[in-house]
């Protein structure tokens, strides 16, 4: 039982799209992720500060808001944070180019286009990524 | 007196006989009486001849004389009529030779005066029918009076309303709202119009009669000077007919070296068939690019946005397929799969779509890398493979072992083949042939080749196939799938990268679609689509 609770792994979902955001969270906890939702950058922020255990982020790059989820990413990966190492999975449908290569370049473990990838896809790579980076 | 002496003698000799001789005597004296009064009288009648004689002698001597004179007249008379003879006999030769010639030209004459007579009777009918003639001249040259007095007034008439029209064209030509420019056969400004001096910054007086392709220099999308033989304004005067450049956008350099992006159309003036000059009408189109940028712009976001709904279409019936919501029936899986295949198409639509916005943005980002084509190639061989074994296509390919590594796209190079091998397949019928090869030409480029015996691009819309979202009317009923827009999006990456792409087709025997790639590519070209955007904000 022990191993199995070690073994499961809370993520953080920020996306605003409600039927998706349902769409993920049932497949991720059907996987055997603890999911939690966020549909801002600031609230994001606010659960990554106060639930400790988060062990990755599945992030949206068009968000309400002022801040994409670029702005998010560099302040993740900014000089000072804590979050430095955290994994970063960019699900959008923003797939422009520039984008990718500036989410590349401050260094997200994946970028995934949504309407490009089949859910159960992106699931099954996010957990052989963390299963990879626990070896 | 001889009778006298003979009769005394006789009377002494006979006596007797005196008596009777007396008697005799006196008959004879009688006699003789008479006689002597006889005599008196013929001798006064001799007298009067005597003097009658006289009288002639001395008229017989002045006749001599009047003879001998007369003799002498005649004597110089005869020499005159000998030497008058003379003359006469060299005067009747000559006439004799005249009277030849005259019978001659007599002859001459008559023929003539046959001819003159035919001539005479030709000129009366001539006469006659100028008669005629004359006559109805006389009326018609009435009318033509009449007429001419008419047409004076219209002409007047029209001269005036002429007037009006050539100062209201004047008008119109100088207040078209695009620069209008005419040039003559070498080129140099005939007139230029308002906009155009609006626009360029020149007044007519500084450039009238100067070369248009000199005082306007002309740069394409890349900054280069276009040549003076490239000029559209040349090679119209040289004979091609009518070129406009409204897909081949360029700049026009202002007075002040400043420019803006210019549309324009150009075509000759000809006059009784010949090249007399040309006019170039253009505008600027800064507005219009904004706008068309505008419009990409607003197909990215709407594509960016119609994939959020399409991502969760796709999603839930994976998710329903998957058996996340509980089984499903065979009935419902088919259903299902059914409303995921529609919704993966609708997704490689919007892609679609957004490849295309890019390109127009320029924001299509190239990442070249040495690229193997042939086995680019044979991936999408591979992938088509289903669809061409389903449709008993016979494929067949050769591909030169000299093929070097190209530094290009590979993902974007996949899109070019992947583009024409899927028209080659999906616009073949059943049993029909596909057939690929690659070899080097020049040893500096790629020349692919893909042919088909497929439908065939219709002749009348050949020249529109590149065109975005346009397709064949011969395919539009057969398949329903295509956008429209590979070629369009396929020739743009192959331009891109210094290449050409271009087909020959004739409908229902195939097409043949070539590309070629140079191994390096020149550098002008560079990310062309980017500069354009990237110009036109300037």
């Amino acid at each position: 039982m022990k191993d199995k609770l070690k073994m499961t792994k809370t993520i953080l979902v920020i996306e605003d799209e409600r039927p998706l955001i349902q769409a993920i969270q049932t497949k991720l906890e059907s996987n055997g992720f603890i999911v939690v939702t966020a549909r801002t950058i600031d609230q994001g922020l606010d659960y990554l500060e106060n639930i400790e255990k988060i062990d990755a982020i599945w992030l949206d790059h068009y968000l309400p808001g002022e801040k994409t989820g670029l702005d998010f990413v560099a302040y993740l990966k900014g000089p000072k944070s804590k979050w430095a190492k955290m994994p970063i999975f960019i699900v959008s449908n923003t797939a422009s180019s520039g984008n990718v290569r500036s989410y590349m370049s401050l260094g997200v473990s994946k970028y995934c286009v949504k309407a490009e990838h089949r859910l159960d896809q992106i699931v099954k790579d996010l957990k052989a990524f963390l299963d990879d980076s626990e070896k | 007196m001889k009778p006298d002496k003979r009769t005394d003698t006789l009377a002494d000799g006979i006596a007797r006989k005196l008596e009777a001789l007396a008697n005799e005597k006196e008959g004879i004296r009688r006699k003789l009486v008479v006689t002597a009064k006889q005599l008196a009288v013929t001798a006064k009648e001799k007298e009067s001849t005597r003097r009658k004689l006289v009288v002639t002698a001395k008229q017989l001597a002045v006749t001599a004389k009047e003879k001998e004179s007369t003799r002498r007249k005649l004597e110089v008379t005869a020499k005159q009529l000998a030497v008058t003879a003379k003359e006469k006999e060299s005067t009747r030769r000559k006439l004799v030779v005249t009277a030849k010639t005259l019978a001659v030209t007599a002859k001459e004459k008559e023929s003539t005066r046959r001819k003159l007579e035919v001539t005479a009777k030709q000129l009366a009918v001539t006469a006659k029918e100028k008669e005629s003639a004359r006559r109805k001249l006389v009326v018609t040259a009435e009318k033509l009076k009449s007429l001419y007095e008419t047409l004076e007034k219209k002409v007047s008439e029209r001269t005036k309303d002429l007037e009006q029209i050539r100062s209201k064209s004047e008008a119109i030509l100088a207040s078209i709202g695009d620069g209008l420019v005419v040039v003559d056969k070498e080129g140099r400004i005939n007139y230029i119009n308002k906009s155009f001096e609006e626009m360029l910054g020149w007044k007519a007086e500084e450039i009238i009669g100067k070369s248009m392709v000199q005082v306007v220099p002309r740069e394409d999308i890349h900054g280069t000077k276009v040549s003076f033989k490239e000029r559209i304004l040349t090679q119209v005067l040289s004979g091609e007919k009518f070129v406009a450049n409204l897909t081949n956008p360029f700049y026009y350099i202002r007075k002040d070296t400043s420019r803006f992006p210019t549309s324009s159309i150009v075509a000759p003036v000809i006059l009784d068939g010949k090249t007399v000059g040309a006019v170039e009408v253009f505008r600027d189109i800064t507005k219009e690019k904004e706008i068309d940028k505008a419009k990409t712009e607003f197909v990215s976001l709407a594509s960016h946005q119609l994939r959020t709904p399409l991502s969760t279409v796709n999603w839930y019936s994976e998710m329903l397929l998957a058996g996340d919501a509980g089984k499903v029936t065979p009935d419902q899986k088919k259903y299902l799969e059914e409303i995921y295949a529609g919704n993966q198409r609708m997704v490689e639509l919007v892609n679609t779509l957004l490849d295309v916005s890019r390109i127009e943005l320029g924001t299509l980002i190239i990442e070249s890398k040495p690229t193997n084509i042939v086995k680019l190639t044979q991936s999408v061989l591979d992938e088509h493979k289903l669809l061409i074994t389903e449709k008993r296509i016979i494929l067949t390919s050769s591909f030169s072992k000299k093929i070097p590594l190209i530094k290009t796209d590979p993902k974007l190079l996949r899109m070019v083949i992947q583009n024409i091998v899927s028209n080659a397949v999906k616009y073949t019928s059943d049993g029909g042939k596909i057939y690929i090869s690659t070899v080097m030409i020049d040893g500096s480029d790629i020349l692919m080749k893909i042919r088909d015996t497929g439908y065939g691009i219709p002749k009348d819309q050949q020249n529109k196939i590149f065109t975005k979202l346009f397709r064949a009317d011969n395919v539009i009923g057969k398949d329903t799938e295509g956008t429209g827009l590979g070629l369009y999006i396929a020739r743009s990456i192959v331009e891109q990268a210094g290449g050409k792409l271009w087909f020959d087709s004739t409908e229902n025997r195939g097409s043949i679609f070539y590309v070629t790639l140079p191994l390096h590519k020149p550098k002008k070209d560079n990310d062309a689509s980017a500069r354009l955007y990237q110009r036109s904000n300037n």
